[in-house]
């Protein structure tokens, strides 16, 4: 049977017909929706290449179905922006500190910052390591991304605090 | 020495904004028109013969497009390792087999439009097969009682031996005045990259274009060629965006099925790995024994060594003879007696094959181990044990010829013994009922380039009258920061800014040879490639401003001057382009490595002990090294914690197990292959010594491989010295608990 789904995405209403019921929500991204920056790691939610946000949480889309996903808000490295239009302060900060390397972790890394920053402006060094340890990462040795994610903190916090 | 302005300067990566906003593009973010999605069929069986292959159900499912079989490829016998040619890469792989030797082996591949119809009617395939009984251990290869898998390379299953000597060990053993035995295990683990292994090939009008995630595109090409019939000019290779490498991309892996399967469709072939073929149906590190024998003096001399090193390569050659080989010369103590033993032996194990160290990490481990015993017999602080032996600038690494060129070990040791202190100073080395705490130390090194010394590159280098350049070069840039590591080379020496140049990589139709990423070559090999197309640049821009000038013409290093006019780079560029007697202005070098230097390395881990666990918790890792020049310091110290990470992982939880009851590899999931997560790594703390290497771009030696390699012992000395018991098998999951490295919030 199939299904019609509506996901706002990128906040941008968007309407798919012909979702098949095991269809996930990675498939959809990818082969759909045009979003190429979730990647298919291991289809088994092990390695959080394939993360979104969805309602601002983080969800391994493979593991995720479409329909499941159907009246809810998802969010991917293509919708992220700075205030201005540019980078948002977490993206410049993974390139700043030398955090991307084949890059390919990347999108989910950022997003799990983001998703862990929205809602904890001033994580731990403890808090970030458990918030970012559902993706993998292979080249880094994390040690930059965790650094990323503590320069971007301060510079969000610096940011609103000028308002 | 010169004062360096853009190199040893640290650079945010070229590529790195695309990356972060999601843009570059990846093998299997690409579709082309026509395109099919293609599936792999493998065996279940370790060792079987195929006995028949029912399409029909397949053909039936919906989308069904068509299937290529191993009575449809060529009847050749290939090596599908990304090397350049040489009698060690001996050929015993099929494109497709009717006798699989490992689960995993390709019997056929069908192809269908969608990527569910393509699973749907790989599925339906009905292979028989006739299941033979396989063997996986050293053991079994060695003691002889099992059917050779390669009878036309070797009547037992002992694929290739080498031996390396300098002096007599057995008359050392003699001199010494004790002796120390053990024997030392290493599983294979596998590089859990994060992209799987991709490809997409198109043939059209007897042209052939893929599009992979390689490391080698010039190798795969040159392969290819030979199995398809195709000229190398009918074949273009193109690399994206590649989601790491680490060897697992320097062998041919599906491109030879998709090729054949697009030249018989004539429709573009996407095959996309799934992980669990990734993990053990692509390539891992070879499993590894080591038995190590070590003689030495009260006073701390090491007289002898042997070392009787078994490499266990799976069913097929691939890279085993090559890696054993590269094993042998990664010997830094200069010692009189030395006697390399190295068997690379065949069994149904998962195929091994080029891995970030190469036969180097494994034979480190219990090399390092071993030197760590005679330290403590011997009474000497471990670091002053090894300083003692060390090899010297002069010196030569035993059984080698060349001279050591560059070598900073001392100074590595005394940045890494200050950190330590510093460390413990801050929070004590306790130890107490519960638990002990200890420091581990390990020397390592690796090569620039292969250690055979096979480098081979080259650069071309277009001037533009704005003076921006376009550098073409053939090297593969799989994460570890190559492009902008070349570009700001040739930013150095052509004095013009690093945004002025803009890089073209590994695509065969329009990049020069560059011979690939391995080796730890890109740094040493391309980059010597691209300076001396930059000093060829600059001579002919210099010799046609010349002509155009009418009057000789001089270069100062950063400025041009003829006829009484002083010209920068891209004011001379555009006077020789625009004018009377012009030319067009390109510089091009080739490469080929004279030597492969070593760069050296000191690791130091601090780690826990619980002794009424029995449990470990990694606390802390220092790495030093001498890598000469460091071209980009940030993505060297990148290179560093990513080389650890894998050291942690390999050391403490990774290995690829075989299933007794199942007769094939059960590690088929990264729940059950467990890698580092950023909560699994302890504190890492990094340094680049000062050095210089005179035969290197900008006086830089590699460091690509260097950084996993010390890991292993340095963790294994300080959790012996923590638990007081001896270990001699990786990973150590297997002999302790392994906690995470920090108590975490709210649990």
């Amino acid at each position: 049977m199939l299904y019609t789904v509506r996901i706002n995405l990128n906040n941008e209403w968007r309407v798919f017909d012909g979702v098949e019921d095991r269809e996930t929500l990675l498939d959809l991204l990818r082969d759909k929706a045009g979003i190429r920056s979730c990647k298919r790691g291991c289809d088994s939610g092990e390695c959080g290449a394939c993360t979104v946000l969805l309602n601002g949480a983080v969800v391994n889309s493979c593991c995720y179905l479409a329909l499941q996903a159907d009246g809810k808000a998802v969010a991917t490295l293509e919708g992220l922006k700075g205030d201005d239009g540019g980078l948002h302060p977490i993206q410049q900060a993974f390139i700043d500190e030398g955090a991307v390397q084949c890059g390919f972790c990347i999108p989910g890394m950022i997003l799990a910052a983001k998703a862990l920053l929205d809602g904890n402006p001033a994580p731990s060094s403890s808090q970030i390591r458990a918030a970012m340890s559902g993706n993998i990462c292979r080249c880094t040795g994390y040690a930059k991304i965790e650094k990323a994610v503590e320069s971007a903190a301060e510079a969000i916090r610096k940011k609103s605090g000028n308002h | 020495m010169r004062e360096f302005t853009i190199v040893k300067h640290s650079r945010a990566r070229l590529e790195s904004a695309k990356k972060v906003s999601g843009e570059a593009v990846y093998t299997d973010d690409m579709t082309l028109p026509g395109m099919v999605f293609a599936s792999v069929v493998r065996s279940p069986y370790a060792w079987a013969q195929v006995t028949g292959i029912d399409l029909s159900a397949a053909q039936k499912v919906p989308g069904y497009v068509g299937a290529l079989l191993p009575s449809e490829v060529p009847d050749k016998l290939y090596n599908c390792s990304g090397n350049p040619p040489s009698a060690l890469l001996m050929r015993d792989e099929r494109i497709l087999t009717l006798e699989p030797k490992c689960a995993g082996d390709r019997i056929l591949c069908v192809a269908a439009e969608t990527k569910r119809a393509c699973l749907e009617a790989a599925a339906a395939v009905a292979v028989k097969y006739e299941v033979k009984k396989p063997f996986f251990s050293i053991r079994q290869a060695v003691d002889g009682g099992e059917e050779p898998l390669q009878p036309h390379l070797s009547d037992s299953n002992i694929l290739w031996t080498r031996q390396v000597k300098e002096g007599d060990a057995e008359e050392g053993f003699r001199e010494s005045d004790f002796v120390l035995e053990d024997s030392f295990h290493v599983p294979p683990m596998q590089h859990t990259a994060l992209e799987p292994t991709v490809c997409i090939c198109d043939y059209r009008d007897g042209f052939m274009t893929i599009w992979s995630n390689s490391q080698t595109v010039f190798q795969e090409r040159r392969i290819l060629s030979e199995l398809t019939g195709l000229p190398e000019t009918h074949i273009r290779i193109i690399k994206p965006t590649v989601g790491g490498g680490f060897g697992a991309r320097q062998q041919l892996h599906s491109q030879p099925v998709a090729a054949l399967l697009s030249m018989k469709l004539k429709r573009p072939v996407k095959i996309v790995n799934t992980r669990e073929e990734e993990l053990y149906a692509s390539v891992v590190r070879h499993e590894g024994e080591a038995n190590i024998k070590i003689g030495a003096r009260k006073d701390g001399r090491i007289v002898s060594f042997y070392a009787k090193y078994f490499l266990n390569t799976g069913p097929y050659t691939t890279h085993g003879p090559t890696v054993l080989a590269a094993g042998a010369r990664k010997f830094q103590y200069s010692i009189p007696n030395y006697f390399f033993d190295g068997y690379c032996v065949l069994s149904n194990t998962a195929t091994a094959g080029a891995f970030r160290g190469y036969g180097n990490t494994q034979l480190a481990f219990a090399r390092e181990v071993m030197i760590d015993r005679v330290a403590q017999k011997t009474g000497l602080d471990p670091f002053e044990l090894r300083l003692m032996n060390h090899v010297r600038v002069g010196g030569h690494f035993p059984g080698a010829e060349s001279s050591v060129t560059s070598c900073q070990i001392e100074q590595c040791a005394e940045i890494c013994r200050r950190e330590a202190a510093r460390i413990d100073d801050e929070e004590g080395c306790a130890e107490n009922d519960d638990i002990r705490q200890a420091w581990g130390v390990a020397f390592g090194c690796h090569g620039s380039g292969p250690s055979s010394k096979e480098g081979l590159s080259s650069a071309v280098i277009m001037a533009n009258d704005d003076g921006s350049v376009q550098l073409l070069v053939g090297s593969a840039d799989i994460g570890q920061g190559s492009e902008t590591m070349l570009c700001q080379i040739a930013a150095e020496q052509l004095r013009i800014p690093l945004e002025s140049i803009r890089i073209t990589a590994a695509d065969t139709a329009i990049t020069p040879y560059d011979m690939g990423t391995f080796g730890s070559s890109q740094t040493y090999v391309c980059g010597n490639a691209v300076s001396k197309a930059c000093q060829a640049l600059v001579e002919n821009l210099r010799a046609a401003l010349g002509s155009v000038c009418k009057a000789e013409a001089a270069y100062d290093g950063t400025l041009f001057h003829a006829g009484g006019q002083t010209f920068s780079f891209g004011e001379a560029v555009r006077k020789v382009m625009f004018s009377p007697n012009g030319a067009v202005v390109i510089g091009s070098a080739s490469y080929k490595a004279q030597d492969s230097p070593n760069p050296f390395i000191i690791c130091m881990a601090k780690a826990e002990y619980h002794r009424k666990l029995n449990a470990v918790r990694l606390l802390h890792i220092i790495e030093c090294v001498d890598i000469g020049t460091p071209i980009n310091p940030l993505t060297v110290k990148g290179q560093m914690e990513g080389g650890i990470a894998q050291g942690v992982g390999y050391t403490m939880t990774e290995q690829i197990e075989i299933n007794y009851t199942a007769q094939k590899p059960g590690s088929s999931d990264l729940l059950h292959y467990k890698v580092p997560l950023m909560a699994d790594l302890p504190r890492l703390h990094v340094f680049i010594a000062e050095s210089y290497e005179p035969s290197g771009p900008c006086g830089a030696k590699s460091v690509g491989e260097l950084t996993t390699v010390p890991v292993s012992p340095a963790i294994v000395n300080a959790v012996r010295r923590a638990s007081g018991q001896e270990i001699t098998k990786l990973p150590l999951c297997g002999q302790f608990l392994v906690l995470p490295n920090e108590e975490q919030e709210g649990m």
